[in-house]
């Protein structure tokens, strides 16, 4: 479903900031990215949702490349950042319509989609308020709706669960478990050890822009010989971060 | 052309989503622009008098021809009369520093004197019309209209000029109808019909008005679609670029062209729009203007024929669409917020100067400047106004403007597609 092929990125000609990546990811599972920051986590995820160009390699979704299916790759990606705020003097409502809109939804489903999604998160209240007059989990559950309005098979997430509280939280997991089951490919970012142990059946360690360790959580304890999953981490980042 | 129209759609709820933002780029502008065009008579009398208010005229031993004719003519009423006599003006002038301060502050003095102060201006004038209809070459009058004010004012000057001009001249012509006698047959009746022709009138105010509106409007108009382009580009490709929904927008299966081409849309239609009102409060400020003030940025009359109008508003898109063109390019060549906000104030500058050069320049433009993208649309402005156009500047500066401004997009986008 995801492909990356040696993929490089740099900004200036001195610095790389992705160093040969390589990775896949099928359908029905959930591929975790750990880093931290400035490892290349975002500029990655940016690269593998058509955001920024790669230096150099291959990024292929559904057998599809951007270079030459750009629009045809976004109605199979819904992506969600927390760099992406959205327009504060909007509502719910009217950034559902418009991207509904935007995406070709037809009137019919439009409002089922809507009911449903926004019943799910707990929206349907707020659907009239203004987004500037809304908590940050609220804003981040609508961003999530609005992400997965065209019901995409690729889903990447990054840090979806950043600063939200506890109960948010779980919805947020939860609702990427069932995508999963559902049959979706999903990528996601995380610095949270539980989130990535508990939802991510692949792993990929990143470190300066280089994948560290890959595999599932077992693997990769057992690759660095420890006991649990966060020393790992830390012993495969000690041993890879170039100072 | 449908996802087109979507954007731009969600662009133009998206500014009538808060009164505020509507207000702030329909109306305070235009209405600031307006108020300031409005107070600059006014600080100008202010700074040379020391008082907001102007004074009346002082007309001393005025005649009753002279308050009929300020009775009934538009053009007299611009002033304010304070009638005296001859001993009421020489008691008033017995305080000399008084008197003295009072010039200072702008006041102008109207004497009438007919050679003797126990002689009537009116029979004076009579008798004289009477002796040269009498075929008495050697008629003199001993009428006289002194006008007295302070010359160090430059003001107060230039109210004495328009008092001269617009008030006494047409009241010394009229006296050959009023007090003529046989003689107003043979010398009076050449231009009545003008005098009464609302057409003439209107010719007349308009001359004035649309020449002084050629100093001022094109300047205001510029830093005003400016200002509004600005900051549309500002919110709608610097700040959502920087809020990340720009990223979120490309993200949908719409190429960024028609997203970009929809929200160019959405700020020319808004901008139009905005100048289009910015432009009417204009016309609605001159009409008011019935004082006539001698500073007055934009005088009494001032009118367009429906073809320089049509001319002004072919222009304001094109120039609106350059401005808008120069405005993404300088979103797109930087990454900080605060470099772009920078970068986007400075072309006002550039914008208050023209402003200024056209406010005070007493020469037409060099063909030179018609080839300067942005100047060549305050100089169409200006010329429109003056019902000096040309028709191959028209088409030129359409046609110079339009291409550049499509040309700058073209490379900004491409540009932008390739990072």
């Amino acid at each position: 479903m995801i492909r990356l092929v040696d993929v490089h990125k740099s900004y200036t000609k001195e610095r790389e900031t992705i160093k040969g990546v390589s990775f896949e990811v099928h359908e029905g599972q959930i591929f975790g990215l750990l880093g931290p920051n400035g490892a290349g986590k975002t500029t990655l995820m940016q690269m593998i949702a058509t955001l920024m160009k790669p230096t150099s390699g291959k990024i292929e979704i559904d057998g599809l490349s951007g270079d030459k299916d750009l629009l045809e790759i976004h109605r199979k990606i819904g992506f969600l950042t927390n760099e992406i705020k959205l327009d504060p003097m909007s509502t719910p409502n009217n950034l559902f319509n418009f991207f509904a809109e935007l995406y070709d939804i037809p009137e019919k489903e439009l409002k089922d989609r809507r009911d449903e999604s926004f019943a799910r998160f707990g929206i349907t209240p707020f659907a009239d308020k203004k987004i500037n007059e809304l908590s940050t989990g609220m804003k981040q559950k609508i961003s999530i709706a609005i992400s997965l309005i065209h019901n995409p098979p690729v889903v990447i997430f990054d840090e979806p669960t950043n600063g939200l509280d506890i109960l948010t939280s779980k919805q947020v997991t939860d609702y990427l478990k069932e995508l999963k089951e559902k049959g979706h490919a999903i990528i996601l970012s995380t610095h949270i050890f539980s989130v990535a142990e508990e939802l991510c059946d692949e792993i990929a360690i990143l470190v300066d822009g280089k994948i560290a360790a890959q595999g599932t959580v077992g693997e990769i304890i057992k690759q660095a010989d420890v006991e649990s999953f966060e020393k790992a981490f830390f012993k495969i980042y000690v041993e890879n971060h170039i100072e | 052309m449908r996802k087109i129209i979507t954007v731009f759609r969600w662009e133009i709820s998206k500014l009538f989503s808060s009164w505020k933002r509507t207000v702030a780029l329909f109306l305070l502008p235009a209405i600031l622009l307006m108020a300031a065009l409005n107070v600059f008579p006014l600080l100008i009398n202010y700074m040379s008098t020391g008082s907001i208010s102007k004074k009346p005229v002082t007309v001393v031993a005025a005649p009753e021809t002279f308050r009929k004719y300020v009775d009934e003519t538009v053009d007299a009423r611009v002033f304010s009369y304070d009638y005296k006599t001859y001993e009421e003006f020489a008691e008033m002038i017995k305080d000399k520093q008084a008197f003295h301060k009072q010039l200072r502050k702008g006041m102008l003095v109207c004497y009438f004197y007919a050679g003797d102060i126990k002689r009537d201006f009116d029979d004076e004038v009579r008798s004289y019309y009477n002796e040269i209809s009498a075929e008495n070459s050697g008629a003199v009058s001993n009428a006289v209209i002194y006008v007295g004010f302070d010359a160090n004012s430059l003001t107060t000057q230039a109210r004495a000029e328009q008092f001269k001009e617009g008030v006494l001249r047409g009241y010394q012509d009229s006296l050959i109808d009023t007090l003529g006698g046989n003689y107003s047959v043979v010398g009076s009746s050449l231009f009545e019909t003008d005098t009464f022709n609302p057409v003439t009138d209107f010719e007349d105010y308009r001359t004035t008005a649309n020449t002084a509106a050629s100093r001022v409007v094109p300047g205001v108009l510029m830093i005003m679609m400016y200002y509004c382009v600005y900051s549309l580009v500002s919110d709608m490709f610097a700040s959502e670029r920087d809020r990340g929904f720009m990223a979120k927008l490309i993200m949908t299966p719409v190429s960024r062209r028609k997203i970009y081409a929809g929200k160019i849309l959405a700020i020319n239609v808004i901008v139009t729009c905005s100048t289009i009102v910015t432009m009417l409060l204009l016309f609605f400020s001159s009409w008011i203007n019935r004082s006539n003030d001698a500073m007055s940025l934009l005088p009494f009359g001032m009118m367009l024929t429906p073809s320089e109008l049509l001319i002004i508003l072919g222009c304001i898109p094109i120039t609106i669409l350059l401005m808008t063109a120069v405005c993404i390019s300088t979103v797109f060549s930087l990454k900080r917020m605060q470099d772009i906000t920078v970068n986007l104030q400075l072309p006002l500058i550039y914008f208050l100067g023209d402003f200024f050069l056209q406010m005070f320049r007493g020469s037409r433009p060099v063909t030179l400047e018609y080839f300067i993208p942005l100047h060549n649309s305050l100089e169409l402005i200006a010329e429109t106004f003056m019902a000096q156009n040309k028709a191959w500047h028209v088409i030129f500066i359409y046609l110079l403007n339009l291409g550049l401004a499509l040309l700058i997009f073209r490379v900004t986008f491409r540009k932008e597609e390739l990072q």
